[in-house]
């Protein structure tokens, strides 16, 4: 219980809630834990949020931010009560400009919203979550939401440009992409709350396409579905939409109607769009692949209501769900595309061992996964079952070498997950960047990360052993932990970016010996690659192989390229990295797959660290089948000032300020 | 106060309140369909909230109940969070419901209009006939700020909302046609809307079914009994809805249409008012008299062939009566209407689906939130340049001419019935 009297008089009046009724709707979101807030408070500016977040940091009061508070992992819940900041009201679109394809919105605009404004000028807001009709940008950009679309266009943090924030201790700060240094507005995307209240969002709008087209395939099996995502992929063709659904599911929408999906065990509908006769080709070629691949059926939509019939399905799959029980678990796992066969597999014989059904559907391009399991949470029994099987369902896409969450988040009812997925020094890392921006865990606390001593994976779990560093890697490792207690380190790659000679007494870390490509993985088109490898020899090596990647083709090694961020687009792709810090550790940031909400998103904030932070051992990437536009030459760029947050930030990865000798 | 329901008809079959109300999962996909949401950002004021506050209260996890007496009587039982929501909770049911566990106090003037619905109609004629005269001589709106200070402001309210003063009732209107001949094409079910405020509702209503489907008759009904269900007694809307079924059995099998979204949609919802064992005589009989009600929209609906097009005369729009939508479902019949009589000059309105804020006597007990919703109406209106607005239920005939009259006077509410007969007259003649 916390006394928020002195609150009320820096408030607006009439914006503080407390009655009784008010603290129980403010208890709960879209998942099922409850904690009652002290009170709540209606924010209509930002200014609101700054009083209340001010008082809150000089009162060591908990708040927690919200949108419309539909989050599906228990991140809206005020654990330890405090204050709950309703950013519902905050709901302006500030401004729209069809030129610059920016929109500036407050957190409280409903993404449907955004997207009838930016519609009207021909253009649209690509993440879509299922929650669009709902859903507020300010809730979407904390849990990195993503959506069918997301395939093809990302996303929201490929879409978030920059961000006003409140941080934890009530100062008011700005962040853009373009900021030198690393840059904080991919730090507080996805970061769930934790880190600040964003209010305002600048996002990027994307032109409409010329031509949407929508295919509808049967397959025999989940294997034959994804074979056929995975030959798409391979082809060279990015679908829109590349969305799956198992026979349960289908079975249970078309219940009472007929909406014409073939009776498959698997369905794949996909959607491809772009510049007409380029969708019409994709679209044969797509048509032409699912029967290669086996389909028993292959269905094109006509007309625009047909292609809304071939969704209707789709959409109405968790809609129907709905109706078959009170409360429907809605899990969200990852995999590495062509291990969807495999963890399918997994998730039907955990749910027979926990006697409960999965209804499946998957955003397959992405491997992506959402087990739907129905029940009632008035029967406690059940529930303790479903809450079991979905926990280890997740267990199977971390054995699987994927991630506890794509769009949903981790919030409360994933955090002892998290110790799974990460190694402890990972997680000690995400807490230390926690602690330096909120040192009194105001900032809707305990969410995330495991409390200690809190690790408790199922029966029988097996976490992936991060693969072997490479030999060089292993040197610098050993080099840095027998470094002369204190003495500064230098990071050197080709020397392209920053020729000064490395000063005295500073130890060197030359990253050039680490040159191997790790992992070319042309089944899921994800790319894992030690650092020091030389940026053209990579591209010649890739594209030797009908693989590409979206990094500019410049000279110097892909480690110095990431560090110095010349290039805002660098970050677009990145989904992992394994970094050295000064204490000796290496730490594993992101994964290998490429849709991942899972911590905080570590990786793209180190892009433009300037070898700061630590050594970026390895980085991994998403791959194309098809050349893509980058940069030939890039202007030389200089180490940018760093700004106060940043800073802050430093002090989580290196305490003692080893690698950044001349910054501080 | 009244005893509950207990047991309500949902989309998924007939279920226990607290099933019903357990069947809202949290997703919240409603909340943005919420007049009062959207006009508050309160989750206390949006379907989601009152469905958790309902279901908190029959757990016993609230410390004091009558803390939800706000959230609870702030609800306008739209109903369009049940067109959103994919289970289909009734949270307009469920919220009656909650009222009557709670014995939430209705509004003294409210109850006693409700009273005299089910005991003297009559009497309530009567007293409407002083009022109308009271109106016209202009005394009433010297009486307002007396009202204000006496403690009577809905009354005030209300003589402010109600702008209309017919001086014949509809029964009295009707007298005239009647005698002109009846026949068994139809049965007319006079709402009390057109029968005490809107006469000429009533009257264009029974000229377009004549024209349209040959002679009907008069149902000689009672109140539907919506007003005792939402703000009285169960007992008194099971009473009417007896007397009404009684009648309309002794009638023959006519098709039942009343003009007035709000009852007819109440009509059709009889059966729930018999799930209790001791009334299993009357569920079936509830039942075959549903089936036979039919909202006067739907009729015109089924015959747009049969439509004149009428002269233009300004841009036309239609605002769905909640009713109608999420109570029947009609959402594309009298657009086919309004598009038939009106042609070119149709233009819809955007958020036409949202509540205009009328809501029964919602808009004389909360004032200020049903005008917060009625200025959004009325700037959608206003935003398509409409110089009529059409619709189908009687507060939203009385809320719209309030909120025309205050912000947007270039524009006319009128019932689909009287634009529809205008038509027709047009055409073929009175």
């Amino acid at each position: 219980m916390f006394a928020l009297a002195g609150l009320r008089e820096v408030v607006a009046p009439g914006s503080l809630l407390t009655s009784a009724a008010d603290l129980a709707v403010y208890s709960y979101d879209g998942a099922l834990s409850r904690a009652r807030p002290d009170g709540v408070l209606v924010a209509r500016s930002a200014s609101d949020v700054r009083r209340a977040v001010s008082w809150c940091a000089a009162n060591q009061v908990p708040f927690v931010a919200r949108g419309a508070g539909t989050n599906l992992s228990g991140g809206c819940v005020p654990l330890r009560g405090g204050l709950v900041i309703s950013l519902a009201r905050m709901n302006r679109i500030l401004s729209l400009d069809a030129a610059a394809r920016v929109a500036c919105v407050e957190p409280g605009v409903v993404n449907l919203a955004l997207q009838c404004e930016a519609e009207k000028v021909g253009l649209f807001y690509a993440p879509d979550p299922a929650s669009l009709r709902v859903s507020t940008i300010g809730g979407n950009a904390a849990e990195n939401a993503g959506g069918p679309r997301c395939l093809k266009y990302g996303v929201t943090t490929n879409h978030v440009l920059a961000v006003e924030a409140v941080m934890p201790d009530g100062a008011a700060a700005r962040f853009a992409q373009e900021d030198g240094g690393p840059e904080m507005t991919s730090l507080l995307i996805g970061s769930e709350g934790t880190l600040g209240v964003l209010t305002k969002i600048w996002v990027k709008l994307t032109p409409l396409p010329e031509e949407t087209r929508t295919l509808l395939a049967g397959f025999k099996s989940i294997d034959a579905a994804v074979e056929c995502v995975s030959a798409v992929i391979a082809a060279g063709i990015l679908p829109r939409c590349l969305e799956a659904m198992d026979r349960p599911t289908v079975e249970s929408v078309e219940a009472g109607r007929d909406l014409g999906y073939p009776k498959d065990p698997a369905i794949l509908l996909i959607e491809i769009d772009g510049a007409r006769a380029a969708a019409a080709r994709e679209t044969a070629a797509v048509e032409r692949l699912c029967r290669q691949a086996g389909a028993s059926s292959v269905r094109a939509a006509a007309d625009p209501v047909e292609r809304e019939r071939l969704w209707e399905g789709r959409r109405g799959a968790y809609a129907a769900l709905a109706r078959l029980a009170p409360n429907v678990l809605v899990e969200d796992g990852v995999v590495p595309r062509d291990q969807l066969p495999e963890v399918v597999r997994r998730i039907q014989a955990t749910a027979a061992k926990h006697r409960v059904k999965a209804y499946l559907l998957f955003h397959a391009g992405d491997g992506n996964i959402h087990p739907n399991i129905i029940y009632d949470e008035r029967d406690a029994e059940l529930t303790a079952r479903v809450m079991a099987a979905g926990h280890e369902m997740l267990q199977a896409c971390v054995e699987l070498g994927g991630s506890l969450s794509g769009e949903h988040g981790i919030g409360l009812d994933k955090r002892d997950a998290m110790a799974w997925l990460f190694t402890s020094q990972t997680l000690a890392l995400f807490r230390r960047v926690k602690d330096a921006l909120d040192p009194g865990h105001i900032a809707n606390p305990d969410k995330l990360f495991p409390e200690p001593g809190d690790f408790r994976p199922g029966p029988g779990f097996i976490r992936p052993e991060p693969p072997p560093l490479g030999e060089h890697a292993g040197l610098l490792v050993e080099k840095v932990k027998s470094a002369p207690a204190g003495a500064p380190f230098r990071v050197r790659g080709a020397s392209t970016r920053l020729p000064d000679a490395t000063a005295q007494g500073a130890v060197e870390l030359l990253t050039t010996g680490m040159s191997r490509i790790l992992d070319l993985d042309r089944r899921n088109y994800t790319l894992t690659v030690e650092s020091g490898i030389s940026l053209h020899g990579l591209h010649r090596e890739l594209e030797s192989q009908g693989c590409h990647l979206r990094l500019p083709k410049v000279g110097g090694t892909l480690g110095g390229l990431l560090a110095a961020r010349p290039w805002p687009s660098i970050r677009e792709d990145i989904l992992g990295m394994r970094l050295l810090l000064a204490s000796g550790e290496v730490v594993e940031l992101g994964g290998k797959v490429v849709k991942n909400v899972a911590g905080y998103d570590l990786s793209r904030f180190v892009l433009g660290s300037w070898g700061r932070l630590g050594v970026i051992l390895e980085a991994t990437f998403k791959l194309y089948a098809f050349p893509l536009d980058v940069p030939h030459s890039l202007p030389a760029a200089k180490p940018p000032e760093w700004n106060a947050w940043s800073r802050k930030v430093r002090d989580a990865f290196d305490p003692d300020g080893r690698f950044s000798p001349r910054l501080s | 106060m009244t005893e509950p329901l207990g047991r309500l008809l949902t989309d998924l079959g007939e279920r226990a309140v607290y099933d019903a109300v357990s069947q809202c999962s949290r997703c919240g996909y409603c909340e943005q369909a919420c007049p009062t949401y959207a006009a508050t950002g309160r989750e206390s004021y949006s379907p989601r909230g009152r469905n958790q506050l309902i279901r908190l209260m029959i757990e016993g996890k609230l410390d004091d109940p009558k803390a939800v007496d706000e959230a609870l009587s702030t609800c306008l039982l739209c109903g369009a969070c049940r067109t959103a929501c994919y289970a289909k909770v009734s949270v307009p049911d469920l919220v009656l419901e909650a009222r009557r566990a709670l014995r939430v106090e209705t509004h003294w003037l409210v109850k006693r209009v409700t009273r005299m619905l089910v005991e003297s109609p009559a009497s309530l004629a009567v007293l409407l006939k002083i009022g109308y005269l009271l109106k016209r001589s202009g005394l009433s709106r010297l009486g307002r700020p007396l009202l204000r200070t006496v403690g009577l402001p809905a009354l005030a309210a209300m003589d402010e909302g109600v702008a209309e003063v017919p001086s014949r009732l509809l029964d009295e209107e009707l007298e005239g046609l009647r005698a002109e001949g009846e026949g068994n094409n139809w049965n007319y079910f006079a709402p009390c809307g057109p029968r005490y405020l809107f006469p000429r509702v009533g009257v264009a209503t029974w000229k377009a079914l004549t024209k349209l489907k040959g002679l009907g008759r008069h149902a000689d009904n009672s109140c539907c009994g919506l007003f005792s269900y939402n703000y009285g007694e169960l007992a008194d809307a099971r009473a009417l809805a007896k007397r009404n079924i009684e009648k309309a059995e002794s009638a023959g099998d006519e098709p039942i249409i009343g003009d007035c979204s709000s009852c007819v949609a109440f009509l059709k919802s009889y059966p729930q008012l018999f799930l209790m064992p001791s009334d299993a005589e009357w569920r079936p009989r509830a039942e075959r008299f549903a089936a036979r009600v039919k909202d006067v929209v739907e009729v015109y609906g089924e015959a747009v062939k049969d439509l004149p097009l009428g002269a233009a005369e300004g841009t036309v729009t239609y605002h769905d009566s909640c009713r109608a939508l999420h109570g029947q479902g009609l959402q594309d019949q009298p657009r086919r209407t309004a598009k038939a009589v009106a042609g070119q000059s149709y233009r819809e309105m955007p958020d036409a689906d949202i509540c205009c804020g009328g809501a029964g006597a919602f808009s004389f007990v909360h004032e200020g939130l049903s005008d917060e919703v009625l200025r959004r109406k009325v700037g959608n209106a206003a935003s398509v340049q409409s110089s009529t607005i059409l619709t189908s239920s009687t507060s939203c005939l009385i809320q719209l001419a309030r909120g025309l009259r205050k912000y947007y006077p270039d524009a006319k509410v009128l019932h689909l019935s009287e634009f529809v007969a205008r038509s027709l007259e047009e055409r073929h003649g009175p």
